[in-house]
């Protein structure tokens, strides 16, 4: 696998051509978008001060409102649907076959549902599942899948307006571990201890009746970040070896963003909670600007670096 | 419902908590216990496969293998106590890692079909064992702060409960390196 110094390399010079291409395209999209924001709030203007001359009741104002954010999201979508195309299959793709050649790239699959439902990392009920940029296959042998994922429900608000909760958006991986288990472990951030302190932080998280048993475990370091629920004492700690753990933290302050992590039927699922749509190209900054084009570099090295850096290709010997 | 009444009925509420919550403990413990000894004794099952398949080459180990044999004899007599068996597993640990370190010096023995897999078999009990020991003391020093700790500590003492002995993880087994790879280095 490649290093992220390498990609870099790669993406400046071997896709530089390409970059070159879409930044014109970005910088005429730039400017047909503020026309178009600029004629839509020009319309907006003109309705709201209409509806202030005739005194029109406050409702019609919040309808109004939402009309401009909707059609605004729309035009938007629509205005920047051939951008996205063109960079994804120019700049994506052959980023992850610089990564490796092995894998495989689709931008408009995503990790299907069950996957998710079945690494048990969300309780909640999901209302709807969506997702795009799925890469797909073996890195040393191993299988590895992942996707951008927006998992929501719908909630009521005490008014009974209805809206979307996210439940996961982010990052999701699955790929298969390197022991032999049977039962279920799920490691997840820390957010009771860490807010309700110590003592009572460990009364909460022991009474989660959405989870099996608690573990706690013997690293301080890790018990900080995370929380662990088990079916088996035992096998948590079988599986959650002293090295895991420590290289799970690594991999943690490395993506820096909320981890979860769930081991179930000899398959390791992630899910890195990033809160917003990754491998979109960018169209108010550059695509040749340094710190844009390392965010796709390295999310992409961060989700496939994975089998190396929790070292899922070395196998015990019980799996041989 | 008067004062005294109330007040009686949460102290008896308070003593059942602490009643049960120091019995969950004890039998987290107790069972925990019983899965390390199952792990162990997986273990010394592997004993005379080693010690029969190493004996023809191991000329100058005679007394290591003595040992193994002994160590094992000892664990399984019936009724040993859970001190002695945590003394028993150090012993055993130490002198199985001797054993296989000295393995690598007789190159027949290293390549052996037989000695391979009963390397790979102890490896994946030892990391199973480690487990065990890491979730056994767990559950005993959460026993011993429960005994040791007010106000269940009154009870404990009436109950007579008294501390317990917790595994010591030697620092090799903190780092998780195996056998094979420690033999490559």
């Amino acid at each position: 696998m490649k290093n992220i110094s390498e990609l870099t390399d790669f993406y400046y010079k071997v896709l530089y051509p390409d970059l070159q291409h879409l930044e014109q395209q970005r910088k005429e999209l730039k400017k047909k978008i503020t026309q178009a924001a600029l004629g839509l709030t020009f319309v907006l203007l003109l309705i709201v001060g209409f509806l202030l001359s005739y005194n029109m009741p406050v409702e019609i104002f919040v309808f109004v409102g939402f009309g401009y954010i909707s059609i605004g999201g729309f035009l938007y979508r629509y205005m920047t649907k051939e951008y996205t195309f063109d960079f994804k299959q120019k700049i994506i793709e052959p980023l992850i076959h610089a990564i490796d050649e092995q894998l495989s790239y689709s931008a408009q699959a995503y990790v299907p549902r069950h996957v998710f439902e079945h690494s048990d990392l969300f309780t909640s009920r999901i209302d709807r599942f969506r997702g795009n940029d799925y890469i797909q296959g073996k890195i040393d042998g191993i299988p590895i899948e992942f996707s951008d994922l927006h998992v929501e429900k719908k909630e009521r608000t005490q008014k009974r307006q209805e809206y979307w909760h996210t439940i996961f958006k982010g990052l999701f991986i699955a790929s298969e571990f390197n022991k032999k288990f049977h039962g279920k472990t799920v490691v997840l951030p820390d957010r009771a201890q860490n807010t309700f302190g110590d003592i009572f932080g460990h009364w909460l998280q022991s009474n989660n009746l959405h989870r099996d048993a608690l573990v706690k475990m013997d690293s301080p370091e890790f018990e900080k970040e995370f929380v662990v629920y088990s079916t088996d004492q035992i096998e948590a700690r079988y599986i959650l070896s002293h090295s895991l753990m420590q290289r799970i933290l690594n991999f943690k302050h490395k993506s820096k963003h909320p981890l979860y992590v769930s081991f179930i039927a000899n398959r390791i699922y992630l899910a890195i909670y990033y809160d917003k749509d990754l491998f979109e190209p960018s169209v108010f900054r550059s695509l040749l600007e340094y710190k844009i084009a390392m965010e796709y570099i390295q999310t992409l090295h961060l989700a496939v670096g994975i089998i190396e850096e929790l070292k899922l290709n070395k196998k015990l010997w019980s799996k041989q | 419902m008067s004062t005294p009444l109330v007040i009686f009925i949460i102290i008896v509420l308070l003593l059942i908590l602490m009643y049960n919550s120091l019995i969950s403990k004890k039998n987290q413990v107790e069972n925990i216990f019983g899965s390390v000894d199952a792990m162990l004794k997986k273990r010394y099952d592997l004993i005379p496969n080693l010690v029969a398949s190493v004996n023809k080459y191991m000329e100058h180990e005679k007394s290591l293998l003595q040992e193994v044999t002994q160590l094992r004899t000892q664990a399984n007599k019936p009724n040993i106590s859970e001190h002695e068996t945590i003394a028993l597993d150090a012993k055993m640990s130490s002198a199985l890692g001797s054993i296989m370190i000295a393995v690598e010096n007789y190159p027949e023995l290293k390549a052996n079909e037989n000695i391979m897999h009963l390397q790979a078999t102890l490896n994946e009990i030892e990391e199973q064992i480690s487990a065990a020991r890491r979730a056994y003391n767990q559950a005993v020093t959460e026993y011993n702060n429960t005994i040791e700790m007010i106000p269940t500590n009154f009870m404990a003492n009436a109950m007579k409960y008294t501390r317990k002995e917790v595994f010591e993880i030697p620092q090799t087994q903190r780092e998780n390196v195996n056998v094979k790879e420690l033999l490559n280095a």
